[in-house]
């Protein structure tokens, strides 16, 4: 058995090569760790130590739990609340259709194709419902974009569409007691109440070098995903809450975001998608590949099925086509999230994990190496046809004729 | 018809991420500018981790505009210095990509950028932003070593 600062020293170890080889193949720090988490499991297991990274041992669960919950909770506070209050009704359209299409038909494709059980199937379609927030405003700012109205009620349905899945996650699996009821009513005031206690909280109390911005944001974080749990919810839930109602606030305050992202970057979030990564199994995708094949087929296939229309119901034209197909890729971790979630209730089997977290990966990593690898100058394609021309003219920029 | 007489570059685009390649490029580019009268523009380019995850994301973003805007000061206390008109911006993107529609967009007559040396997995997994430039661009590229 490794004591606690070898186990700490080796999986700190793989987060900072996680991290090197997230520079050198400018890849996000997330994937990478999912895949050292995987394969470093796959080598300790087999070669070094029967538990391999020991990933249950319960201060890693701890700090990686911690984790998911301050990710989600500024994933949250990312949210532009001007932009949500002018777009909220086509970003709602865009985002529930972005939502319940892959919801219902990735739970229909598991429960009948796959042959999947009830619970197993429902968490397939959480976890594949997710949408990445970042994916769509990097490539909104890469095109130059994401000032334009349509860019914004994208963004804006990609919140609504990581809030059905959070909502979904947080109450699907719920039993719905009386603790439930106490859950809801407690969440209410506390969503309610926050946005205005804070900024005075912080202004009264706020700006000292204890960092009282942190431990109140992280009291509020934990005493919520507390309730949840006790209530059978999900502790994301509350977080991603907590996030958006303090997104005109706390989500403001760049210094605080930014040290609460080196605590997260620096120590959390490297626990929470190595330990994700480490419960894939590499036996169970190679034993059944085309699971993954049908479950990202379908999860591509139900996206676009359900989110063109509502794109087109409101009279976006012309770029549409391409702006749409964003919102196609899963975020890794709202993904990872339900998947990890699904395993540590025993509603998914290790195997059905494996394929849900392979499956989010792909849908988040195909899109991004088709794009690469046949390296398009988008800003060049409407000038193709005149591309002879074009370079024609610029050999001589500057030339004057002499007459 | 006269031959055309080639009176220099007016508007010259560097490719800037502040390191040691890049520098040399903007040296070379600031002679020229001052030499021949034209107008700078440095475009400095954040490329975003692929796949991006919002947090990460977002302080990727903030991360590369303070060291971008950093690393403008200096050089626009050079082009102060020499008498250049001088424009900066900074993109997020793919790096060639974006060079090469900062071009087209403001009309470059002459894009120049630094050569880095990578290795032949990193050429084969991300290719080379000068080789992409130069493929693509629709004006003259200037590869400084």
């Amino acid at each position: 058995m490794m004591n606690t600062w070898a186990l700490s020293a080796l999986w700190v170890g793989l987060a900072l090569a996680a991290t090197l080889l997230a520079i050198w193949f400018k890849i996000s720090t997330a994937l990478s760790e999912i895949v050292v988490g995987t394969v470093a499991q796959l080598v300790i297991g087999a070669f070094l130590a029967p538990g391999g990274l020991l990933g249950n041992t319960q201060w890693i669960a701890f700090l990686a739990g911690t984790g998911a919950i301050v990710l989600t909770f500024l994933a949250g506070a990312e949210l532009d609340p001007v932009i949500f209050k002018t777009k909220w009704r086509e970003a709602s359209v865009i985002g529930l259709a972005g939502f319940f299409g892959p919801f219902f038909g990735c739970a229909a494709i598991a429960h009948y194709v796959l042959h999947w059980a009830m619970m197993p199937s429902w968490l397939c379609g959480v976890a594949l419902s997710t949408t990445s927030v970042a994916v769509v405003y990097a490539v909104m700012l890469e095109l130059g974009f994401n000032v334009t109205e349509y860019g914004k009620s994208i963004l804006a349905a990609c919140f609504i569409n990581d809030l059905g899945t959070v909502i979904a996650l947080g109450l699907i699996f719920s039993p719905f007691t009386f603790k439930t009821l106490i859950f809801v009513v407690v969440s209410i005031a506390v969503f309610a109440a926050l946005p205005f206690l804070t900024p005075w909280f912080f202004r009264k109390y706020g700006g000292r070098v204890s960092e009282l911005e942190a431990k109140y944001i992280l009291f509020f974080l934990f005493a919520m995903g507390g309730l949840a749990l006790w209530a059978g919810s999900e502790a994301v839930l509350p977080a991603y809450m907590i996030g958006m109602v303090l997104a005109g606030t706390v989500g403001k305050d760049h210094s605080l975001i930014r040290r609460l992202r080196t605590l997260t970057f620096g120590l959390l979030t490297p626990f929470y998608f190595i330990r994700a990564g480490s419960f894939v199994s590499v036996p169970a995708i190679v034993a059944a590949p085309l699971t993954l094949l049908v479950l990202f087929l379908a999860k591509s296939t139900f996206k676009a099925a359900v989110v063109y229309p509502a794109v087109r119901l409101h009279r976006y034209e012309g770029n549409s086509g391409a702006y749409y197909t964003l919102m196609m890729s899963t975020g890794l971790t709202f993904g990872t999230i339900s998947a990890l979630f699904g395993l540590n209730h025993q509603i998914i089997t290790q195997a059905q994990y494996s394929y849900l977290v392979g499956t989010v990966i792909a849908s988040a990593v195909i899109p991004t190496i088709i794009a690469n690898s046949f390296f398009l100058p988008r800003h060049l394609l409407p000038h193709a046809q005149t591309s002879k021309k074009t370079e024609q003219s610029v050999q001589r920029p500057v030339a004057a004729e002499e007459s | 018809m006269g031959s055309a007489v080639f009176v220099g570059f007016q508007k010259i685009l560097v490719a800037f991420d502040a390191s040691p390649h890049a520098e040399r490029a903007l040296d070379v580019a600031l002679s020229m500018a001052a030499d021949m009268n034209a107008k700078l523009f440095v475009v400095a380019v954040i490329r975003p981790p692929e796949p991006a995850e919002s947090a990460e994301f977002n302080a990727v973003l903030e991360d590369g505009r303070e060291r971008f805007e950093r690393s403008f000061a200096p050089v626009r206390e050079r082009a102060k210095l020499k008498g250049i008109e001088l424009e900066t911006e900074i993109a997020v993107g793919h790096p060639a990509e974006q060079i090469i529609h900062k071009a087209d967009t403001i009309q470059a007559s002459l894009i120049v950028m630094g050569k880095r040396s990578h290795t032949i997995l990193h050429r084969w997994m991300l290719g080379s932003n000068s080789e992409r430039v130069l493929k693509y661009a629709s004006c003259p590229v200037m590869i400084v070593h």
